[in-house]
């Protein structure tokens, strides 16, 4: 089936927002045929002065107040038609941005999570944001307008034509001569495929504001001016140039387009003159002729219109396309049944994964042949240099990415064959660099178990070692984390990632450098709060400080990607090859001295 | 004129060429319209008064003239559509690189009481307002009102009366529209706010994928997303639907001209009082003379919306930025005294007062919330002190210019920023001029190099947005080959306290043991071990300072140090299982 592209695309999308649409279709065509009647009055009013021009006082006066009348009633009709019409479009408009933004928003949650880091999340936001926006105007203004440009340029011209054939053929010259203007210029201008490198530029720019905002603190340090800052500076710049460049391009066609629309009686008037002429003293032909100088000019707004129409139209294929590029991700597979496994030892079967392409532009990274059990209730230190994917196997137990090859499973379940939900509510993780929300801190730590009690909550923070810390902000509990609340130390954030996994309460445990920011103080209450999240789970450690894993009941070596050795403490240190080393530089580095001292090499 | 000094971000000379561009072409528009009207009067004359001939060589010559009117109309345009176009895309331009100039001026504090995203959408959604503003808006608006202006100004010779009849409702409605200017505006700022909001909750969103789905919140934590884009959506529905009446009937007034002019018309005419030529030059006339200022009057709305969007610019570009001017001294010490300072109403420091030698090794330590990390940015200036001076080399650093005081010193920090660009690239913010030679010479002594040439493209390789593909370890390692480049005499160091891997670590170490030799150094220990040959250790407690001196000292003080130091004994064997 072929992919529809652009306006079809659109209404794809919009889906079982057409009735509305409709609606507003009708009520602006009405709007817009009541909007031609106070022109019709005036020429009504007209007629009757050229019938009675030579006595003026034998005019009906009755007849034309009554018709100025009409030109009023006819306004209030079309402005109330032309207001239910926008509401109704309007409405439909904003319905389906917010359906195209929650669905967006929700794919992007089903992504896997390389998609993210390969994208910068500026140029995603510009999408749900911009690209959503240009829809609504779109929907909103260009969809009714389409349906009453058409209506009013069909019964305008067939009313010319029924007055005055050789008037209205002259009248459609300009027309003609307007449109081919225009789609010649369009022609030419799209075959440079400008409006993709238009947006290509916009999202360009977005992304590099979003990173010199985010990168200030190094910039100020850098002394870069911004000038010297180039990406932003050359972006913002490129984006200027494109920008001047492509509206050059519209300038004569544009122009040309919109002199000659503007310019309806010129062609009528010398035909009208030269019948006329031949034709003297006729009044019938006389007020033909005036009514033609009197109503042609209606035919130029629609005509804007569609002029305008068209080139959204464009703007929109190419909207369109961009949401359709984040919908076109696959998102990781989710099965159908809904399933939990009843033990919850965790075996790495055989397992082989590489990044997809986009990402392994910046980095290689991969796993093969990655197997090992991690038996429930025990704890399994997974430890290696940097990159050498230790990361990347416990990120593939809540499936943030698909193995390729092999198998993952907990408690005999493949986790394939589990719901996202099931498995998460499974596996618990505390990562490295905590997460908090915008939000409160009592909620911040309730994601853990929405449906928790206030005591559990409180329990899981006194547990995790975060109640004294919480007892002394202004608001307690309730103060707000982050924009413009309070920002807490990474060894604080730590705990409270820590008391959100507590309040979880999940079999399977996943710390992935949870000691990562702890500092002397936190450090013995991030231990006291890990020990106490650790208790009767299956947990899986990725740790740098060997010290804190000489315990562990298996400890698995890797190295580029592949297990080099496994084993626990002793028997590792015994076999004298690479955990033994490690061991060794951990050793060294600990009693490091700054500066003065150096490093014993 | 606040207005326009809102719409223009500050900038209302920049509307003049645009204005009076869009002004001429409309002027030019009214050529062919006049010559419209005289040809009716030629048409009407036979029937006026019969036996007359109809003037068919004046029609001719008035088609003549209309076809050079347009003529003359295409060219009155040109610069019209240039000074639009262009210089809109100029100006927004110009007036991003200078507002992001002036945040890069602003204290840090500041701008991390700000949200980023925030910012960010000033910098490109407000000013793509502005834009449009300037361009379009504002001459539009003026232009459109030339036509109306210059008729009742023709008309009103030729019939006062009927002049008054066709403008009688408009300054009904432009009463209505300024009377209803407030409600307006707080419709408008709702639905920024919910604009606003919603770009918030999405940046939210994914900065937090990861947890968001470890923590199966697509329910609770959407919510926050989806009531976001729902408010938005209401917001948008009641903008629409509330302001939609206002300019409808504004509308309806302006164009009740008509009948208006209609009835006394025909009134003046049966009583003899009125020409009827005259009475029709009216009647075509009004059939066009309200479209401009219907125009203007739905310009006008929008404009009212865009230009909160320029305000908030102006607002920002009003926030103070750092004073001084002063080149820093050549000496490098550094001097706290009496210094409190505070984020907010509450101090995080209280009472400071130190001395760091120029040369010196000095190392910050206490519990996390101490006021560590705000010692270190008060003497990088990333805010001024509330009471109190920092002094460098003897003179207060409130003095100096900000930016030549940071070219001083070099910072390794824990979070590291790197930006979607070349590793190459941000290692070359350290010294814009380096060569290939000298990046690879630091990033050597960074212990970067061997990483780095690992990667796809080695110095060439893209880095993820924030540095997101590199690991901690290795983002470290480039911040100090960074300052290695800088190799500015004071340096600012936050020892990192995320684990690493221990061969990570103790290549970290070396570099760092390269990077501290001959520098002013400060520091902030989290591991005691690593600093007890610091020349001065100073313990900060609840933002004041507890202790200070050498390590042996403070261990035989039995004091808050001391303390610590038991705990990281114990800890540093620390044991997550037994």
């Amino acid at each position: 089936m072929r992919k529809k592209t652009g306006l079809a695309r659109l209404l794809e999308l919009a889906g079982e927002r057409k009735g509305l649409l409709w609606l507003a279709a009708v009520l602006s065509t009405i709007s817009a045929l009541l909007m031609l009647v106070p022109y019709a009055s005036v020429y009504f009013i007209v007629k009757e002065l050229l019938e009675h021009a030579a006595n003026p006082a034998l005019a009906d006066g009755g007849y034309m107040i009554r018709y100025g009348s009409w030109a009023l009633v006819a306004l209030l009709g079309s402005l109330a038609a032309m207001y239910g019409g926008g509401m109704a479009s309007h409405i439909a408009a904003f319905r389906i941005l917010y359906g195209l933004r929650m669905k967006l928003a929700t794919h992007i949650g089903k992504l896997p999570l390389g998609w993210l880091n390969g994208t910068s999340t500026g140029s995603v936001k510009k999408t749900l944001d911009s690209n959503v926006e240009k829809v609504e105007g779109f929907v909103a203004h260009q969809l009714p307008d389409f349906v009453q440009v058409v209506v009013t340029t069909i019964v305008m011209i067939s009313v010319m034509f029924y007055l005055n054939v050789w008037l209205a053929l002259v009248c459609l010259v300009p027309i003609m001569l307007g449109i081919t203007a225009q789609v010649m210029m369009m022609r030419s201008v799209d075959k440079g495929n400008s409006i993709k490198h238009y947006y290509d530029y916009l999202q360009q720019m977005n992304g590099s504001a979003v990173q010199y905002v985010r990168g200030m603190p190094a910039i100020k340090v850098f002394g870069q001016t911004v000038h010297s800052f180039r990406k932003f500076h050359a972006d913002m710049v490129s984006y200027r140039e494109y920008c001047v460049k492509y509206t050059d391009q519209f300038q004569n066609g544009f122009l040309l387009f919109k002199v000659l629309l503007s310019s309806f009686a010129a062609f009528a008037l010398p035909v009208g003159v030269f019948l006329l002429d031949r034709n003297p003293g006729s009044t019938a032909f006389a007020a033909v002729l005036l009514f033609f100088l009197i109503m042609s000019p209606g035919l130029t707004a629609p005509m804007f219109k569609m002029m305008s129409i068209a080139s959204s139209l464009r703007d929109i294929n190419e909207g369109v396309k961009r949401i359709d590029l984040i919908l076109a991700e696959e998102p990781i597979k989710e099965t159908g049944t809904a399933q939990s496994p009843s033990s919850y030892s965790v075996k790495y079967e055989k397992v082989s994964f590489s990044y997809q392409a986009e990402t392994s532009a910046t980095r290689k990274e991969a796993l093969s042949n990655i197997s090992f059990e991690a038996k429930q209730g025990k704890v399994t230190a997974l430890v290696g240099p940097s990159g050498s994917g230790k990361s990347t196997v416990a990120s593939l137990l809540p499936r943030f990415w698909d193995i390729q090859q092999g198998k993952i499973s907990i408690g005999n379940m493949d986790i394939r064959e589990m719901q996202t939900h099931d498995l998460m509510e499974t596996v618990a993780f505390v990562f490295q660099d905590s997460f908090l929300f915008y939000d409160t801190l009592y909620n911040n730590i309730a994601v853990g178990n929405p449906d928790a009690s206030r005591g559990q909550v409180y329990a899981a923070a006194q547990a995790a070692q975060c109640h004294a810390f919480i007892d002394k902000l202004p608001l307690g509990y309730d103060t707000l984390i982050g924009e413009g609340g309070v920002y807490l130390s990474g060894g604080e954030e730590q705990r409270v990632a820590v008391a959100r996994a507590i309040l979880k309460n999940a079999p399977v445990l996943v710390l992935d450098e949870a000691t990562a920011f702890a500092d002397p103080e936190n450090e013995y209450e991030m231990q006291l709060a890990l020990k106490e999240l650790m208790k009767g789970k299956t947990v899986i450690v990725i740790a740098h400080r060997l010290s804190s894993i000489v315990d562990a009941d298996q400890i698995i070596v890797l190295n580029n990607g592949e297990i080099a050795e496994k084993g626990t403490h002793e028997a590792l240190i015994a076999k004298g090859r690479l955990y033994s080393q490690m061991w060794e530089a951990y050793s060294n580095a600990s009693q490091w001295q700054m500066g003065r001292g150096g490093v014993s090499v | 004129m606040s207005m326009l000094n809102n719409i223009t971000a500050g900038q209302p000379k920049k509307l003049l060429k645009p204005v009076l561009y869009t002004s001429l072409a409309n002027l030019a528009g009214i050529v062919p319209f006049a010559l419209l009207v005289e040809s009716a009067r030629l048409i009407f004359q036979p029937f006026v008064v019969p036996g007359t001939q109809l003037d068919t060589v004046r029609l001719w010559w008035i088609c003549g003239l209309m076809a050079v009117s347009f003529l003359l109309m295409y060219l009155c345009e040109i610069p019209a559509y240039r000074t639009q176009y262009r210089g809109a895309y100029n100006t927004a331009a110009e007036g991003r690189a200078g507002l992001a100039e002036h945040l890069r001026k602003l204290p840090l504090g500041y701008l991390q009481k700000r949200d980023p995203g925030d910012l960010a959408n000033m910098m490109m959604g407000d000013f793509a307002l502005v834009e449009h503003g300037m361009s379009h808006l504002v001459p539009q608006m003026i232009g459109a009102l030339i036509m109306p202006i210059i008729a009742l100004a023709g008309l009103s010779f030729l019939d006062w009366r009927m002049a008054v009849a066709m403008f009688a409702a408009f300054p009904v409605a432009v009463l209505l529209v300024l009377l209803t200017t407030v409600l307006q505006r707080k419709l408008g700022e709702g639905h920024m706010k919910a604009k606003l909001d919603a770009t918030n909750r999405l940046q939210e969103y994914l900065n937090g994928i990861r947890v968001i789905k470890a923590y199966n919140v697509s329910g609770a934590r959407f919510v926050r997303l989806e009531k976001a884009f729902r408010e938005l959506m209401r917001h948008s529905i009641r903008f629409e639907g509330s302001l939609g009446p206002i300019i409808l009937s504004a509308f309806a007034l302006i164009r009740a001209g008509l009948t208006i002019m209609v009835i006394v018309g025909v009134n003046l005419l049966l009583g003899g009082e009125l020409e009827l030529l005259t009475f029709v030059a009216f009647l075509l006339i009004g059939t066009r003379i309200f479209d401009p200022l219907s125009a203007a009057l739905v310009n006008y709305a929008t404009f009212r919306y865009f230009e909160q969007a320029g305000e908030r610019i102006v607002k920002l570009q009003a926030e103070p930025v750092m004073a001084g001017n002063r080149q820093p001294p050549s000496g490098y010490a550094v001097e706290f005294n009496k210094v409190a300072f505070g984020y907010n109403e509450q101090l995080t420091l209280k009472n400071v007062s130190l001395n760091i030698p120029e040369g010196s090794f000095t190392a910050l330590v206490g519990p996390s919330g101490s006021g560590k990390s705000t010692l270190l940015r008060l003497i990088a200036r990333f805010y001024d002190p509330t009471e109190g001076s920092v002094k460098l080399g003897g003179e207060d650093a409130r003095l100096m210019d900000p930016e030549a005081l940071l070219r001083k010193m070099s910072m390794v920090f824990q979070d590291v920023y790197l930006f979607q660009d070349t590793i190459g690239n941000n290692l070359r913010f350290g010294k814009s001029d380096a060569t290939q030679q000298e990046i690879e010479a630091a990033a050597k002594e960074a212990c970067c190099h061997e990483f780095i040439m690992k990667l796809p493209q080695g110095y060439d390789t893209m880095v993820g947005e924030g540095g997101n593909t590199l690991s901690g370890g290795e983002k470290q390692r480039i911040s100090i080959a960074r300052a290695l480049l800088k190799n500015a005499p004071i340096l600012l160091l936050d020892e990192a306290t995320a684990s690493l891997d221990p061969h990570n670590e103790l290549e970290i170490q070396r570099a760092v043991d390269r990077l501290v030799q001959g520098r002013t150094v400060i520091v902030i220990a989290h591991r005691l071990k690593t600093i007890r040959n610091a020349d001065q250790i100073i313990v900060l407690n609840e933002g004041s300072i507890a202790e200070q001196g050498k390590h042996d000292d403070l261990l035989a003080q039995q004091g808050l140090y001391a303390r610590l130091w038991t705990i990281q004994q114990q800890a540093g064997s620390w044991n997550l299982i037994s």
